[in-house]
């Protein structure tokens, strides 16, 4: 790597701890199949750069959420295309999560002693199912508003305490100005934000165990 | 060079690569625009041509690129106040028609009515007319359009 990131290495020796992840043995047999999980991850990371460009020009408020997201395709300079990355990103992201599941259940790869990581990963899986249904209410069109009006009203059904969690996810009795402020803050922050502490562990036990063998 | 140096090589130009072009869309996306938007004006009218009551319609045109434009506005003389309006449906863009019997702004594609001080009255339009910048100099009328 270039000098000046060997200082900053010499002091901070973030090179020698992960060696490691990139040295590391790989077990024979292993085939293109094994990508699904680190495509995944890359399509993550982008979502998270586009998603921080489109928060750039997002208004989350009732009156000018949908006018805000016309203004970035029509107006801002290479809106149509970040925006564009983020949708579709979204939608691969969970193809391939889903893909990268099933390689794993194919292979048995959630076998002792990787346990912990497959309930992780379950774990991830739901975040990311999560990302998408509250980033889908954002464009505040009428399918966004419907899709979420639907969705959430399941939540209603739980026995006894529904109608309680139904308000709480919507912010009160219909989906309104509070539901779209709630879920833009549960999709810009919350989710990410413990997805990415739960990729961590997840890259860390890959780490410690290495990728399982074929089958 | 042997085959793990450039492989290293390809990725690294690779990289860098990526990362030139990314951050050149990243400064193009948040640069504002429209910074040069100014608004400029065209003569209309004499101002002993205005109307004493009611609305006017006046055409003119500009240059934008190389098209020719030609452009109509209302001038309106309600109750003494003196304005010009655009006549740019804020639906979906169409132009809007001034029925002087029921005294309105109609709009012909999907039936927007606006009243004379542009009001919505009716129809689908989420907005009032536009007011256009307006200003009389030197016994002329003149309306201001932001290009």
């Amino acid at each position: 790597m270039g000098k000046i990131f060997d200082w900053i290495d010499n002091k901070f020796s973030i090179k020698q701890h992960h060696k490691k992840l990139f040295y590391r043995a790989l077990p024979d047999n292993v085939n293109y199949f094994y990508c699904f999980g680190g495509i995944a991850f890359t399509l993550y990371v982008s979502l998270l750069f586009t998603g921080i460009l489109l928060s750039v020009y997002y208004v989350p408020s009732e009156e000018e959420a949908f006018q805000s997201i016309v203004k970035i395709t029509k107006q801002v300079r290479l809106g149509w295309f970040i925006r564009s990355l983020h949708k579709w990103g979204a939608n691969l992201l969970i193809f391939f999560v889903i893909l990268h599941t099933i390689r794993v259940i194919i292979h048995r790869a959630y076998k002792h002693p990787r346990e912990l990581n497959w309930v992780i990963g379950v774990f991830i899986l739901i975040l990311i199912f999560a990302s998408g249904f509250t980033g889908y209410l954002l464009p505040w069109d009428q399918k966004a508003y419907w899709a979420t009006v639907v969705g959430t009203s399941m939540v209603g059904t739980v026995p006894i305490i529904g109608k309680h969690l139904l308000y709480l996810l919507r912010g009160g009795t219909d989906v309104n100005g509070n539901t779209l402020v709630r879920f833009y803050s549960i999709h810009i922050l919350w989710l990410p934000f413990i997805t990415f502490l739960l990729l961590w562990t997840h890259f860390h036990i890959v780490k410690r165990y290495g990728i399982s063998g074929n089958l | 060079m042997d085959r793990r140096e450039l492989l290293k090589k390809a990725i690294k130009t690779f990289f860098i690569i990526i990362s030139m072009i990314s951050s050149f869309i990243l400064i193009i996306f948040l640069y504002p625009r429209n910074l040069k938007k100014k608004i400029v004006y065209f003569e209309v009218l004499k101002e002993k041509d205005i109307p004493k009551k009611g609305v006017k319609i006046v055409t003119f045109s500009y240059q934008k690129g190389k098209r020719n434009i030609k452009m109509k506005a209302f001038i309106v003389n309600h109750n003494g106040e003196l304005f010009a309006l655009s006549p740019v449906c804020t639906h979906l863009g169409c132009f809007v028609n001034w029925h002087s019997i029921n005294q309105q702004f109609i709009c012909p594609c999907h039936g927007g009515k606006y009243d004379i001080t542009g009001n919505v009255i009716g129809g689908p339009p989420p907005a009032p007319l536009t007011r256009l910048a307006f200003k009389i100099e030197n016994s002329k009328v003149y309306i201001g359009l932001k290009l």
